[in-house]
């Protein structure tokens, strides 16, 4: 027999709850865009800056606002370095966040333009004229998403091939690998193994998992396409996804999948100075420009060269790969107008690209600042520069499920490599069924 | 306001037993008030908003997104391709991981028992693990464990033992090696099983030695019963942080991996080597955060909630001595 | 529940040191023990050894798998110290750990009170959803919370990791209920019978035989507080002047990698304090959690 006062308790108890749970659903309003200022009207203010350089590069890029504060003297920047994407993301959903953000790769393109956590500058570059043609095509693919253009490129990384040149001429090879049949003769050429029949040095590391052998990067190397033009997954369909991972079984076959494996677990990490590549354990290494600062830095009397990678289609030699960092408008900026005037200097200035991309040391995101005579560059670095700059250089585009289709793409590929599957195009068909389902349950 | 539990019986009004009740009513909820509340709030209100969350699909920055019906459930039991793997891993580990902890717990605990001189110091240093954060503690295994150049295979090389496991970088030695870590770190457990072992009264032992028992008699038939409810316990708790396993695995998997870890976060490292160490809540974080499908991450927590659940309500159903003793 | 003869401050329980029955013992047994105990002695330690020894490596170094400094960086620490605030963090941690401690005990005592020696209907019922609180996986509970937080502007504070112990934490009521059941009936019924209502009985008499148990759990929170990093990472990463030494550890990277030897030398850091604390008061400790009759 319940009392009355238990009967009573539980409905107090089952009302507050029911409040509660329905004043959680209350949506978060998302400030609609505001219009914006006519042309020709100056901003004023002082705005939040939120990167995620420390040290050294954080320095450099401190040196690039006080420039801008000394040129737009009613605009002030607080800066905070330090940030990552976590945080950023917390902040703009929890209603606050940095008037500019500043992130370090492309993969919150997708969500941050889709919710308009940063807003669409289309509005802003229109006014001010911004001639989009200044930055290179592969650049403008990551920096917008479902047609919104929520971010402006910032610097970029452009990935191409180093190779150790002393171990190229013990051999007798002279010039780098152009296709992935003269990689493959080179790699086996190189490769040294001890005794046991371990591997003792590698002419190139073909494991995915490795450094930066990634799907992404290897796919530059056949011009594969990840999405359609309406989002969905494109891997079965395209035929360069299965030459590449053919190629890429067959060098890892030749090895041994399990020989390779206990190599790269003896490998250095990737930014020591025993990176294998800079230890002479690996004489063909797949890398990003940054890794001209590290030889510098780690290993000065390495002699290595420089290359673009190897392309099944000779008329893509050249291209590579690029990813880059992008900057935007958080939605609940109270001072957007300042907050363009500060993203506009930073990413179309030619003369504060050019210092970022020297006191960064990473590749500069306009054709202008390409060109500037005032970059340093060195033979080495400018090839870089070209790859980034080249019409058939690829990247991972935006999408609306943040990794979804890259880690999808991960996880079948280290099945691949193991072995695991009997018909490659039948289990890129499956892939992109995995990947499309993932995608529609995203939303 | 005093309240006597024993009174004399006043041919007595109902009124004033009423206000007996009442005022004994008022003074449990005086007692329990903030407990309740955080029932309330931490219990009720999270699952409330759990449950419906998981039937929108949103993300981070638009919630509470779209409704979505049960598409999230949908999708977790016939569609999600990592699921199984995810379930499976955190299954390995609630059944191998749990019992080694419970294993080198009680052992060490014992072993405590036993010790005269010096236990004051060994405590202190079986403990230490315990106190030492997580992530240096990750870290400093990974790289112990480094095969061919970690400290670990230096010595098995020593004893002859040239092709060691590949340890963190293994998919069949990944699990095993957090094991270990987490054996490493029982420091709470010990400690608990050491009171547990203390309780044994001395005239047990003596009885069974009386009786001619040996010293593992004595351990299964005195020792065993005497701190079973404290097994029970450990267990339980055991199962219940290792259903919500995340940190280790994650900085042992980006550590293993070598690779960068960067503003970006390490997710794209989780599970390292081949998803042999994504753990459910390590998933969980991933499908949520770094693949902005917070919908479907709180139908993955409700049904890790549900599962949790009945893991507990089984066990406790064996177990009356928790709830047992109130006067 | 059996009737106790002995009073309760001295407990018919085994010390660590028990008095040598077997005084005759076999040194066999005794380097076998000791044997033992060093080797899990070692095994535990070196992990350990390895955090020290890194925290005094050179950047370079610390990314490598070396394990013994090729250059010795004392200052390493000084670093650490110029490079972020440790002592507010230490402040900052400090208070944390004290005050959740001490929230938790003002609300988990009356509750296990309320829960042991009470009477009331729907009491198992709570009993047994406070043991299912205590058993819920935090995924569950962060990211609903986390929302209503920013609400109440308190995102960027450590107050939303402190004010819910204000509310009872599920373990330490788990823990202090079981124990108080193992107070006899009599002392209460005595302190009844002279007049005292429920709470001077929590306070006179009940508090004070419960005082290894409050031990206890008060050092089981510490510790778990002290050595927290989601919660802080979840609510206090955009304000840096909120942060505590666990999460402090996670901000020694660099664009390309992390700096271990920073690392290590803050968590070094961190655990010195802690390490201390227990080795003073693992006595209390032990006897805390014995007496909390987890053993039923």
């Amino acid at each position: 027999m319940k009392s009355r006062r238990i009967r009573g308790l539980t409905a107090v108890i089952s009302m507050a709850t029911a409040v509660l749970a329905v004043a959680a659903c209350s949506p978060s309003t998302a400030p609609k865009q505001k219009p914006i200022a006519s042309p020709g009207s100056t901003a004023s203010g002082t705005i939040t800056f939120w990167h995620f350089f420390t040290d050294r590069e954080a320095t450099a890029i401190q040196g690039v606002v006080n420039d801008f504060e000394a040129s737009h003297p009613n605009i002030k920047v607080q800066v905070k370095d330090g940030q990552d994407d976590d945080k950023m993301t917390q902040a703009i959903a929890g209603g606050g966040g940095p008037d500019v953000g500043l992130s370090y790769s492309t993969d919150i393109v997708g969500k941050f333009c889709k919710s308009g956590a940063w807003q669409d500058l289309s509005q802003y570059i229109s006014r001010d004229k911004i001639d989009m043609n200044n930055i290179p095509d592969p650049v403008r693919n990551y920096t917008s998403y479902a047609g919104k253009q929520c971010t402006m490129p910032f610097l970029n990384d452009a990935y191409g091939i180093y190779y150790n040149k002393d171990m190229f001429a013990a051999k007798g090879i002279t010039d780098a690998p152009k296709t992935l049949d003269e990689l493959t003769a080179a790699a086996k050429k190189l490769t040294v193994f001890n005794k046991d029949g371990s591997i003792k040095v590698a002419g190139f590391d073909p494991l995915f998992g490795f450094y930066e052998n990634s799907a992404a990067h290897f796919a530059a190397m056949s011009g594969a396409k990840w999405l359609t033009d309406d989002g969905k997954s494109a891997i079965g369909g395209d035929p360069n996804w299965q030459t590449v991972l053919n190629w890429q079984k067959s060098l890892v076959d030749w090895f041994g999948y399990d020989k390779l494996t206990k190599f790269n677990a003896s490998l250095g990490d990737e930014f020591s100075a025993q990176n294998a590549f800079q230890a002479g354990k690996v004489a063909i290494n797949l890398d990003g420009e940054w890794r001209i600062a590290f030889l510098a830095d780690q290993a000065k009397n390495m002699n290595y060269g420089v290359a673009p990678m190897p392309v099944t289609d000779q008329s893509r030699y050249g291209a590579g790969y690029i990813t880059g960092n992008v900057i935007g408008i958080s939605r609940g900026s109270k001072n957007p107008e300042a907050a363009w005037e500060f993203i506009k200097y930073l990413t179309t200035n030619t003369d504060a690209v050019v210092k970022l991309a020297n006191g960064i040391k990473n590749v500069p995101t306009t054709k202008a600042a390409l060109a500037s005579p005032n970059l340093t560059t060195d033979p080495n670095f400018k090839l870089f520069l070209d790859i980034s700059a080249n019409p058939n250089t690829v990247t991972t585009p935006p999408s609306g499920a943040g990794t979804t289709y890259q880690d999808d793409m991960q996880a079948f590929l280290d099945k691949w490599q193991t072995g695991k599957v009997s018909n490659l195009q039948s289990g890129l068909t499956g892939l992109d069924t995995q990947i499309n389902q993932a995608l529609a349950n995203a939303g | 306001m005093t309240t006597q539990s024993a009174v004399v019986a006043r041919p007595g009004t109902a009124r004033v037993r009423r206000r007996r009740r009442i005022r004994h009513s008022l003074t449990v909820l005086s007692f329990m008030a903030p407990a309740l509340l955080g029932i309330l709030i931490f219990l009720v209100f999270p699952l409330f908003t759990a449950v419906n969350s998981s039937l929108h699909q949103f993300g981070q920055l638009n919630s509470p997104g779209v409704w979505y019906g049960l598409g999230n459930y949908k999708y977790l039991f016939t569609q999600d391709p990592f699921i199984r793997n995810a379930a499976w891993n955190t299954l390995w580990f609630v059944v191998i991981m749990v019992p080694a902890q419970i294993l080198t717990g009680l052992s060490a605990a014992a072993l405590l028992t036993k010790m005269r001189k010096g236990s004051s110091i060994y405590r202190t240093i079986f403990y230490l693990p315990a106190l030492v954060p997580t992530v240096a503690g990750a870290l400093a295994f990974v790289y112990l464990l480094k095969p061919q150049v970690g400290l670990v295979d230096h010595l098995l090389k020593l004893v002859g033992i040239d092709n060691g496991p590949l340890w963190f970088n293994s998919p069949h030695w990944s699990k095993p090696s957090l094991t270990l870590l987490a054996m490493w770190g029982i420091g709470n457990t010990m400690v608990i099983f050491l009171a547990a072992l203390l309780d044994v009264p001395i005239s047990l032992y003596e009885a069974a030695a009386i009786d001619g028992a040996g010293p593992w008699q004595r351990f299964r038939h005195v020792t065993l019963p005497s701190i079973s409810p404290v097994l029970l316990f450990t267990a339980i708790t055991g199962i219940i942080a290792t259903l919500s396993y995340f940190t280790e695995a994650a900085v042992a998997a980006s550590a293993a991996s070598g690779q960068a870890t960067v503003g970006g976060g390490a997710s794209g490292s989780f599970g390292y080597p081949n998803e042999s160490t994504l753990s459910y809540p390590l998933y969980l974080y991933q499908a949520g955060f770094s693949q902005d499908r917070l919908g479907y991450a709180n139908a993955m927590a409700v049904v890790l909630f549900v599962v949790t659940f009945l893991v507990i309500l089984v066990l406790l159903k064996r177990s009356k001595s928790f709830t047992e003793g109130a006067s | 529940m059996t009737a106790v003869t002995a009073p309760p401050a001295a407990p018919a329980r085994r010390d660590l040191a028990p008095a040598p029955r077997r005084r005759r013992e076999s040194t066999l047994f005794f380097v076998a023990r000791h044997s033992i105990a060093i080797a899990v002695a070692i095994c535990a330690l070196a992990p350990i050894v390895l955090v020290v020894l890194t925290s005094f490596m050179s950047a370079d170094q610390s990314l490598t798998s070396d394990f013994w400094p090729h250059t010795w960086h004392f200052d390493n620490y000084a670093e650490v110290f110029r490079k972020l605030p440790m002592g507010r963090f230490l402040l900052n941690t400090l208070m944390y750990s004290v005050l959740a401690t001490v929230f938790m005990l003002l609300s988990s005592i009356p509750a296990a009170y309320g829960l042991a020696k009470l009477r009331w209907r729907g009491r198992n019922l709570t009993f047994v959803v406070i043991i299912c609180m205590m058993l819920l996986p935090a995924q569950i509970t962060t990211i609903p919370l986390y929302l209503w937080w920013v609400k109440f502007g308190m995102n960027g504070t450590l107050w939303p990791l402190i004010l819910p112990n204000l509310l009872g934490d599920a373990f330490s009521i788990f823990l202090l209920r079981q124990f108080m059941v193992t107070i006899p009936q009599e002392y209460l019924d005595a302190a009844k019978v002279d007049g005292a209502g429920e709470w001077r009985t929590l306070l006179r008499v009940v508090i004070p035989m419960a005082r290894p148990g409050i031990a206890a759990v008060s050092l089981f929170m510490f510790f778990s507080t002290w050595n927290d990093y989601y919660g802080p990472y979840l609510y206090t990463s955009q304000n840096d002047k909120a942060w505590t030494l666990s999460y402090a550890l996670a901000s020694f990277r660099g664009l390309h990698n992390v700096e271990w030897n920073y690392v290590m030398a803050a968590a070094v850091i961190t655990v010195i304090p802690v390490m201390v604390l227990f080795f003073f008061a693992q006595k209390a400790f032990v006897q805390g959690v014995t007496l909390t009759g987890v053993k039923g």
